[in-house]
């Protein structure tokens, strides 16, 4: 069967305060890079096996779900590519 | 009075749980997280701790550990289900009570002693305390900061479902510890058979411990049988 990978991105909620954000935000303004905000999110890289390219993405999607909390956080299908 | 303390990997506070539940004069057995019946208990406790490392979110993973469609069905019946710090977070996440528990403001972990004010008198849980009263009782978290959309935050404050909000001890300016909207540190749900709470009432249940505020929870969730 092939053998796809899926990046899940988890990210919170516009307009959710993100103090892990706000730390990293602070240390590049204190480094002199001019920057306006930083969020910080998840990656998760999945590798499964599917019949499909339609499967894979259904099923990427169904552990997106999962693994993000609704209350507060958004996920996006990344990426899904077929493993060699 | 029988009840579960579930021991996720990572729960560190199974043993205080079961300390302050035998004080009370409840019987406490430990239940692997695997386990898919709580057959013959009529509460369950889920304890503070790391579940799985608190890897992805606080008590993400242990949310859906096999244990707890049982505690699910628990909540259903109408049984008694207590969730501390962690098992807060777990019970969150389950979708067993409303919200999420985000990281701390000052993005500490923080463990201190905090000013908790009961809000209602009304459940075996708060009986045997006064409303307004003011109990001392322990923190330790990282993940505490109480949050909820508006929706959700007006409805829990419109069907009295806050039950312990953080209070001022004496002289205290700064109280709230985590930044948890409406100082919230604890709800119940509807039917009033679920709590989860961030303080830890267990670890508060004799005074070599440093105080005993928390124990009156307990002997009031006796007393639900007994009355």
């Amino acid at each position: 069967m092939p053998r796809y990978q899926a990046t899940l991105l988890i990210e919170l909620k516009d307009g959710i305060l993100d103090p892990q954000g706000r730390a990293v935000e602070g240390v590049l303004k204190d480094l002199g890079h001019p920057v306006e905000s930083v969020r910080v999110g998840k990656v998760l890289e999945v590798i499964f096996p599917a019949e499909t390219l339609l499967e894979a993405e259904e099923r990427a999607k169904a552990m997106g779900r999962l693994l993000a909390n609704p209350v507060m956080e958004v996920f996006t299908l990344e990426a899904l590519k077929e493993l060699p | 009075m029988r009840w579960a303390i579930v021991r996720f990997p990572g729960s560190n506070c199974d043993e205080d749980a079961r300390f302050a539940l035998e004080k009370a004069g409840i019987k406490a057995e430990y239940v692997w997280h695997t386990e898919r019946s709580l057959k013959g208990f009529d509460g369950v406790f889920l304890p503070g701790g790391f579940s799985y490392g608190d890897y992805l979110r606080a008590g993400a993973l242990a949310a859906k550990s096999p244990v707890m469609e049982e505690v699910k069905r628990f909540a259903r019946e109408g049984r008694w289900v207590l969730g501390v710090c962690n098992g807060f977070q777990v019970l969150t996440e389950a979708g067993i009570l409303p919200g999420a528990l985000l990281a701390n403001l000052n993005l500490h972990f923080t463990c201190k002693e905090v000013g908790v004010r009961v809000e209602r008198t009304d459940l075996p849980f708060t009986r045997l305390y006064q409303k307004g009263q003011v109990l001392r009782l322990p923190i330790a978290h990282a993940e505490g900061r109480y949050y909820a959309d508006e929706e959700t935050l007006a409805r829990l404050e419109g069907e009295g479902l806050v039950v312990f909000r953080y209070a001022p001890l004496a002289g205290e300016k700064d109280y709230n510890p985590n930044g948890s909207l409406h100082d919230i540190a604890g709800i119940v749900n509807e039917r009033g058979n679920v709590l989860g709470m961030m303080p830890h009432p267990e670890r508060a249940v004799d005074e070599v411990l440093g105080g005993t505020d928390g124990l009156p929870l307990f002997l009031g969730l006796l007393e639900e049988v007994t009355a």
